[in-house]
């Protein structure tokens, strides 16, 4: 375990020095990703300058999920995002080979070679979003509700990178990988939305078949409407289950990789 | 061969490439369907308890989001900006160089195919699931029918806008390595001033008179907006289209100027 801890902070340590070798590819990585969240923000802008809520959900009460879901995603393109990404281009070129012959296990070498640090930079502008939402909604949540959402954002984390590896993993059945990261943004999408907005077949799909609601509403919910033991439990159990169905399916794509080239 | 059979055969090559990744477009075409489901709700949800957004009810705001996910596979110039870019570091422009062949006219020729294959795979999907999506669309009435003829010219015009910023921003690889955070920056500004997150009407008043006056608006918002009755004004109309043609001349000089001041910093090698 601490040499798989090792590894990575290596990792990470290498990635920040060829960041800084090439800065101007960061900083203007950096701003792709700024401006990507302010367009999140500005939607909720124009949409709540025409409405007063939005399946129940005010203004900021908005704000502070679609923060949460920022805060998610740029922690997911800091650790891992490149890392899966590739994964689908490897596998295609056969370059996976790489991976397959070091010391250690494949899933973790994959996930955890690159640290994109444009992403990371913009975690605080994140939390700067969540912070100003709870603070214009007048929350003042407790040392447990902070301790909750530290927890569940951990869980929206691993959640990502479970549906992100489980798609990705489709390149070992796919001829091309191109495109499919799609399927993650479309589904992605749906964390922006509150619980309450969904109804019949897209409650069953998007709420209790797939963890995309969950992933940013209970997070959100501990904050505005304090620990719920129900929610907590949906949150781990649904992170648990999904990282054991996105490791199996990596696992069984594994073995029918074949590499690629002479 | 006359000119435009050279630039046919490139369009039936590009063709036959773009069919080998068939199953990829119908899945990302299957994929954007989510995308729509997710508009479906989020715009649902905030029409609650009101008739209207912006003058417009419902009905003609989903009918804009639908119109809206088709154009863009008919129009998206997805894939050529890093084509181009890939052709230039890999010199493989410098055939074009020696050859009786415009390479405007060779990306050309291939966007059009690329367009060709895309739009029309990705009708399947959205033809689909047209029976779930018929009863919450409107189109507006046969009154409407001289604004659908701007509409065509307004197609042509923004399929070359398209194209020829995707062009710009695949020769800008004679001066930069990487282009793909130029690409991407340029997509999220085109994404909001394109109309592709919300209807453009709805922002404030100065900010959609200026935006009318930016390329991104010509993009897709403007057929789009066209089609859907968000514009009914003729005479705006007629201005758009005179504004939009302004600009696509104005990017066409644009990327004849990249192409020639690109070229004389391009050093060819190899035998």
């Amino acid at each position: 375990m601490l040499r798989y801890a090792r590894i990575w902070l290596a990792s990470i340590r290498y990635s920040l020095v060829r960041a800084m070798m090439f800065r101007g590819d960061f900083l203007m990585w950096a701003l792709v990703e700024f401006f990507w969240m302010s367009v999140n923000v500005l939607l909720v802008g124009i949409i709540y300058s025409h409405t007063d809520s939005i399946a129940g959900w005010s203004q900021y009460e908005m704000l502070l999920l679609v923060g949460t879901t920022l805060l998610v995603q740029r922690l997911l393109m800091a650790f891992f995002w490149s890392n899966l990404f590739e994964m689908g281009r490897n596998v295609r070129s056969g370059h996976f080979d790489f991976f397959l012959a070091q010391p250690g296990s494949p899933l973790f070498m994959v996930s955890t070679r690159k640290f994109d640090l444009d992403g990371f930079v913009n975690v605080p502008v994140a939390l700067a979003i969540v912070v100003y939402a709870a603070r214009q909604l007048g929350l003042e949540p407790s040392v447990g509700q902070l301790a909750a959402y530290a927890l569940f954002i951990l869980c929206g984390l691993a959640l990502h990178y479970a549906t992100l590896l489980a798609i990705i993993s489709m390149v070992f059945w796919l001829q091309s990988a191109k495109g499919i990261e799609g399927g993650y943004f479309g589904l992605t999408e749906f964390s922006r939305l509150p619980r309450e907005a969904l109804r019949g077949v897209a409650n069953v799909v998007f709420v209790y078949l797939l963890p995309v609601i969950i992933v940013s509403n209970v997070p959100a919910r501990v904050l505005i409407h304090g620990f719920e033991p129900v929610y907590a439990a949906w949150m781990v159990g649904a992170t648990l289950l999904w990282l054991f169905i996105a490791i199996r399916i990596f696992h069984a794509g594994l073995r029918r990789y074949a590499s690629a080239s002479s | 061969m006359s000119a435009l059979a050279k630039y046919r055969q490139v369009f039936l090559t590009g063709i036959q490439t773009n069919l080998v990744y068939r199953w990829n477009f119908a899945l990302r075409a299957a994929f954007s369907l989510l995308h729509l489901v997710y508009v479906f709700i989020l715009w649902g949800a905030a029409y609650q308890g009101q008739t209207e957004i912006g003058g417009f009810p419902l009905s003609a705001t989903l009918t804009y989001f639908t119109l809206l996910l088709v154009l863009q596979f008919f129009l998206s110039a997805a894939n050529d900006d890093y084509e181009i870019s890939e052709e230039i570091r890999n010199g493989l422009i410098n055939q074009f160089l020696t050859k009786p062949i415009n390479y405007l006219g060779y990306r050309l020729s291939l966007y059009f195919s690329a367009r060709f294959v895309m739009g029309g795979l990705s009708l399947l999907p959205v033809l689909l699931a047209l029976p779930l999506l018929w009863p919450h669309l409107t189109l507006p009435g046969e009154e409407h029918l001289p604004l659908y003829l701007v509409a065509i010219p307004a197609l042509i015009l923004s399929a070359l806008i398209q194209f020829t910023i995707a062009y710009c921003f695949g020769l800008l690889t004679f001066w930069f390595l990487e282009i793909q955070s130029f690409v991407i920056l340029s997509l999220a500004i085109e994404a909001v001033l394109g109309g592709q997150i919300f209807p453009l009407d709805l922002m404030p008043g100065w900010l959609y008179e200026l935006s009318r006056w930016l390329p991104y608006y010509y993009q897709m918002y403007f057929p789009a907006a066209l089609l859907t009755g968000r514009i009914t004004d003729l005479g705006i109309a007629l201005q758009g289209l005179a504004i939009q043609a302004g600009w696509t001349v104005l990017l066409l000089g644009i990327a004849q100027l990249l192409w020639r001041r690109g070229l004389r910093r391009h050093t060819a090698v190899g035998g």
